[in-house]
This record gives structure tokens, C-alpha cells and sequence, in this order.
């Protein structure tokens, strides 16, 4: 009795956590007038018959003529080459911070985690400013070069190095291997996990991010697709959630699949490194 | 630490060549972090703090101004109307949305832990709005806030309760920013079941034996020992909270880039009142100082938090 009603209570928060998923995939399948129904119709069926009635034109429409596929696309390709260049930085500094001695770096590495505590916000005016000053506003080099480092993932990362043992490597020093073949060869291969959870975490978060291409672009066949996706709701097709919804799903359908290889890696790398929040 | 054995030491000491190498490898390894550090984070943070000192847009330079923009945002209400608005949006924002959000992740938490079967499956669909893009959130709800066709006012009639005009009524656009808000609770759920499972059995066992039932369990037990948790947990969903803006963004999208802040500024949220200020108005020394209002106001916060804490421990 107790379980039963443990799990009726999980059902209803995650029916509350899935359906608004579930209603934008439904909508977005809908033709126009199908969704302004008094009574809510959750599958596009057709009213007369029952049978499917639901449609791709939605898709075809905002992909087009929204401008979403061209923004998909822009948002594959700039993800694809930030998230692994990003990758690289953050690494080798950390390996540099967790593994070499050198004078000032551990000065070095409190200023780091200082400018952690800045909110984006105040950086953001400033950064558009370098960004236009280094003729990179307006264009996907304006979405890469000014995200190419994290601080929190350097951090995350040393923390990691720094948990390996030493005597591994020692061996391949004295074997006359140099610090970068201990890195490649030793140091990566053993950081897989940390690796995954930060690769993951900052997809997620340049795939969505919605703040800096609105303060860096302006040209529309540079939008990523969450820009183009907020200029379809602010556009005049805004109020027509049909269109709205497939954009929306083509902008959801992604992470929920990248979630779902990952589920694992997430879960438990959330449950340590709090996300980037 | 420092007491590792000495002979260690001296085995593991490079020559001077190579100590020398060392650091011309560890210079170039960090080179590009620190070079992104210092163009786009310590110059923007030192230079936002000296333009909110000054007067500028993007038609003229900046001339110094001293405190002006600081006074003039706290006392002018012909320049700045709706600074006072804004933060009152935001703390009201804030002190409705972080316990909603953080009281739904505790009872997932709770409800998750006590189950075997399936866990996993409930975690991972609680976790679904949180890896969702702010723009389609926006997008999400304020379908389904619709007054006329969203799926809200359906379901709510179904119960007797009238329809609303979610995100046109003053009053309810807050609560339905926290909804949204506590409806991504899923990193807040995840960490609280870390926190759960960091809870030794024995010691609620130990409580059980003692005839304690689930409730005084929860209360006498699992509370005290969340309280790292809860603490961690309200501090970082106070700061995001305070810094509010994607979502209000999206979802009071107009026509164009232009963007409103709700009904009568019902959600105007203080980094949308700034972005405002920046980009539409163009008053980038006002905004500037405004970012360092959140910023020294973000910092109070949290000590405050801190120290209230350490008295309760204390």
C-alpha cells in the first residue's frame, strides 16, 4: 500500500515533468486550425474518422522558411568544433596546473578560480566590446574563440589529474618519455569519466545557449538554434504554436538524445560537479 | 603533506635543463587558457568596473562620471522608472521559485530513494526539462500557459478551477515563472538523492529501533543530515535565481528583438531591466553599473548565508 502510493506520487510529478514534451511533439505534428480545440486532443488524429492525421509541414515550414534548418545546422558545426577545441585548453592547462611545477602556479590558479565568481552578466558588455575589436563579431568565429576555455572545467579537470598516481607516470619518465607523451599516452586514456562529464556539460550548455549569439549576431543566416528559435516566437508566426513547437522540437530532440546515451555519465557527474549552474 | 620522504624527493628531481623545459612546456600547456582569462574574463570584469563609472554609449566615448550612475540608478525615477520595479520582480522571483524548486527536488528525492524498480527510469525523465534549451522552455510554456488553447487552463477546468491569462495577469506571472523554474528542478533532485544516499542505514535503522516513525525520521535524521545539501543547494539556486533572465527573455519576446518585461513589468527581472538598458537604450555605463549592483549584492547574499549557517551550527 505504502509503495503503491510512493509510486502513484513519482507517476504524477514525472506526467508533470513529461507531458509539456509530450503536447510540443503533438502540436508540432498538428495542421493549424487541429490545435484550437476546446477540449485538449493530445494525437493528431483526424476528427471524423480517428484515423492520423498529422503532418510534416510544420517542419518543413520553419526549417525553410523559419530559417531552422540553416540554424541547426550553423549550431552542429559550431558545437562540433567548441566543445572539443574547448576540450583541449581546458586540458592541457589543467594537466600544466596539476602535473608541472613551475614558479607562479599556484598564484596562478587562484586568479583562475577567482574570475569564476564574476556573473556572466557583468562580463557580457565588456566582451562584446573585445569581441568587435578583434573583428569577430557577427560571425561563427565570435561564437567559438570568445568560449574556448572554462574555468570551471580546467578546475574540474585538475582536480581529476591530481587524483591520478603519480608512480604511473614516473614510470614512463624514466622510460624517457616526455611530459606530452605522459599526457597522451597516460594521463587521457585514465580520464575518461571526467572527460565525458565536461565534453557532455558543455555541449549542453553551448547547444543551448541563447545569451551570447543574441549579443553577437545579428546576421540571420549565422543564428544558432536557439536564437532563431526565439526570433520564430518573437516573429509574426509567434502566435502559431504548430510552427512553434516543431522548431521547439527540433531544438529539444537533440539533448534528449544525447541524454539518453548518456544518461549514466550525467546523472553521476551532476551528482559531484553541480553542473555548471 | 610537505613530509614525504626525502630521498623520494631527490630521486624524483629533474636535472636543471630539464626543470628548465619544464616550465617553457608548462607556460606553452596554459598558454591559451590564460590568454582567454585575461581577454575575456580579468580585462571585461576591470573594464565593466570602470565603465560603471562612466557615461557611454555607442555614439560617443566615455567620460567619467564618478558615482553618478550608481546614484542615479538607486534615486532617479525619471531616468531609471523601473530600476526599483525590477529588483522588487527579482527578490520576489527569487524568494518564491528557490523553495518551490528546492522543495519538489527533496520530495523527488525523497519519493526516488525509497524505491528499488525503475529508479532510474523516473530519474532520468525528472532530469528531461533541465538539458531542455531556455529558448524552447520559453517556447513550451507559453504554449501551454495559452489562456485560450493551452493545455494549463484545460486541465485546470477539468478540476472546476477557471482559466487564466497566465503571463498577462501582474500577479501571476511570478508564480508562473517558479512553476516553469521548479519544473527544472532536476539538478537540485539529483544532487539531493547524492546527499540521500550519504545517509548510513544503520543510523535510520538505529532510529526506527528507537520507535521512531517515517515522519520523525525525516524530521530528526535525514534533514540534519541534508543540511550540506540544502545549504549548497540554496546558495547556487539563489544565485541563478538573482540572475534570472533567458527564460523571462524568451517568453516576453515581441516583435523583433524587442522584448517587454510582462504586464505593468510584472516580469521585468533585474538582468532583463540591464540588458535593456545596455542594448535597446543604449546606456552602457548605467548597465555596467547595474552588473556590479548584482554583483557586490550577490556577494552580501551569499555571506549573509554563510554566516547564518555557521551560527545554527555553532
Amino acid at each position: 500500500m505504502r509503495r503503491l502510493s510512493i509510486y502513484g506520487a513519482l507517476i504524477i510529478l514525472t506526467l508533470i515533468s513529461v507531458v509539456p514534451f509530450l503536447w510540443m511533439l503533438a502540436t508540432s505534428f498538428k495542421h493549424g486550425s487541429d490545435i484550437y480545440t476546446k477540449v485538449p486532443q493530445l494525437l493528431p488524429l483526424d476528427k471524423e474518422t480517428g484515423e492520423w492525421a498529422g503532418t510534416l509541414e510544420n517542419y518543413s515550414y520553419v526549417m525553410e522558411i523559419g530559417g531552422l534548418g540553416q540554424a541547426f545546422l550553423n549550431s552542429v558545426w559550431i558545437t562540433l568544433v567548441l566543445v572539443p577545441a574547448k576540450l583541449l585548453v581546458d586540458a592541457l592547462a589543467a594537466y600544466a596546473f596539476a602535473r608541472i611545477p613551475f614558479p607562479g602556479r599556484d598564484k596562478i590558479f587562484v586568479l583562475l578560480l577567482g574570475g569564476m565568481m564574476v556573473p556572466t552578466i557583468t562580463l557580457l558588455i565588456p566582451r562584446i566590446h573585445v569581441t568587435q575589436a578583434l573583428g569577430m563579431f557577427d560571425s561563427p568565429w565570435g561564437l567559438i574563440v570568445p568560449n574556448i576555455a572554462s574555468v570551471i572545467d580546467i578546475f574540474l579537470l585538475r582536480q581529476f589529474f591530481l587524483s591520478i598516481p603519480k608512480e604511473l607516470e614516473e614510470a614512463a619518465l624514466i622510460d624517457g618519455g616526455g611530459r606530452m607523451q605522459i599526457f597522451w599516452r597516460v594521463i587521457l586514456p585514465l580520464s575518461k569519466p571526467v572527460l565525458a562529464v565536461v565534453t557532455i556539460t558543455s555541449f549542453l550548455f553551448h547547444w543551448n545557449d541563447l545569451v551570447w549569439p543574441l549579443v553577437v549576431l545579428n546576421d540571420p543566416e549565422l543564428y544558432t538554434l536557439p536564437l532563431a528559435l526565439q526570433q520564430l516566437v518573437a516573429s509574426p508566426d509567434g502566435g502559431r504554436a504548430y510552427y512553434i513547437m516543431a522548431g521547439a522540437t527540433l531544438a529539444v530532440i537533440p539533448v534528449i538524445v544525447v541524454l539518453l546515451i548518456f544518461q549514466r555519465r550525467i546523472l553521476a557527474g551532476i551528482a559531484f560537479t553541480g553542473l555548471k549552474a | 603533506m610537505s613530509s614525504t620522504p626525502v630521498v623520494a624527493g631527490r630521486r624524483r628531481r629533474r636535472s636543471a635543463p630539464g626543470r628548465r623545459r619544464d616550465h617553457v612546456i608548462a607556460w606553452l600547456l596554459i598558454a591559451p587558457a590564460l590568454v582567454y582569462f585575461v581577454v575575456f574574463l580579468l580585462y571585461p570584469a576591470l573594464s565593466a568596473l570602470y565603465y560603471s563609472f562612466t557615461d557611454w554609449n555607442l555614439r560617443t566615448t566615455a567620460s567619467w562620471v564618478g558615482f553618478q550612475n550608481y546614484v542615479d540608478l538607486f534615486t532617479d525615477e525619471v531616468k531609471y522608472p523601473h530600476f526599483w520595479k525590477s529588483v522588487q520582480v527579482t527578490l520576489q522571483y527569487t524568494i518564491i521559485a528557490v523553495p518551490l524548486t528546492l522543495g519538489t527536488a527533496l520530495i523527488q528525492a525523497l519519493l526516488i530513494n525509497a524505491i528499488k524498480r525503475g529508479s532510474n527510469l523516473f530519474r532520468l525523465l525528472l532530469f528531461l526539462p533541465v538539458v531542455t534549451a531556455e529558448a524552447a522552455v520559453g517556447a513550451i510554456w507559453r504554449w501551454l500557459y495559452d489562456p485560450r488553447y493551452g493545455l494549463i487552463n484545460s486541465v485546470l477546468e477539468v478540476f472546476g478551477i477557471p482559466g487564466q491569462n497566465w503571463l498577462n495577469t501582474p500577479e501571476l506571472v511570478i508564480p508562473a515563472l517558479a512553476f516553469i523554474s521548479a519544473w527544472q528542478c532536476g539538478i537540485a533532485m539529483i544532487i539531493f538523492l547524492a546527499g540521500l544516499k550519504g545517509i548510513p542505514g544503520s543510523i535510520l535503522e538505529a532510529a526506527t529501533i528507537d520507535g521512531a516513525n517515517a515522519f520523525q525520521r525525516f524530521r530528526k535524521v535525514v534533514m540534519p543530515m541534508l543540511r550540506p545539501t540544502t545549504f549548497y543547494l540554496l546558495v547556487t539556486g539563489v544565485i541563478a535565481a538573482l540572475q534570472v533572465f533567458g527564460l523571462v527573455y524568451v517568453i516576453f519576446s515581441g516583435a523583433g528583438r524587442s522584448v517587454t518585461g510582462g504586464p505593468e513589468q510584472s516580469g521585468l527581472a533585474y538582468v532583463l531591466h540591464l540588458y535593456l538598458f545596455a542594448f535597446r537604450y543604449d546606456a552602457m555605463g548605467a548597465a555596467c553599473a547595474m552588473s556590479f549592483i548584482l554583483l557586490v549584492f550577490i556577494m552580501i547574499i551569499t555571506a549573509v548565508q554563510f554566516k547564518f549557517v555557521k551560527q545554527e551550527a555553532a
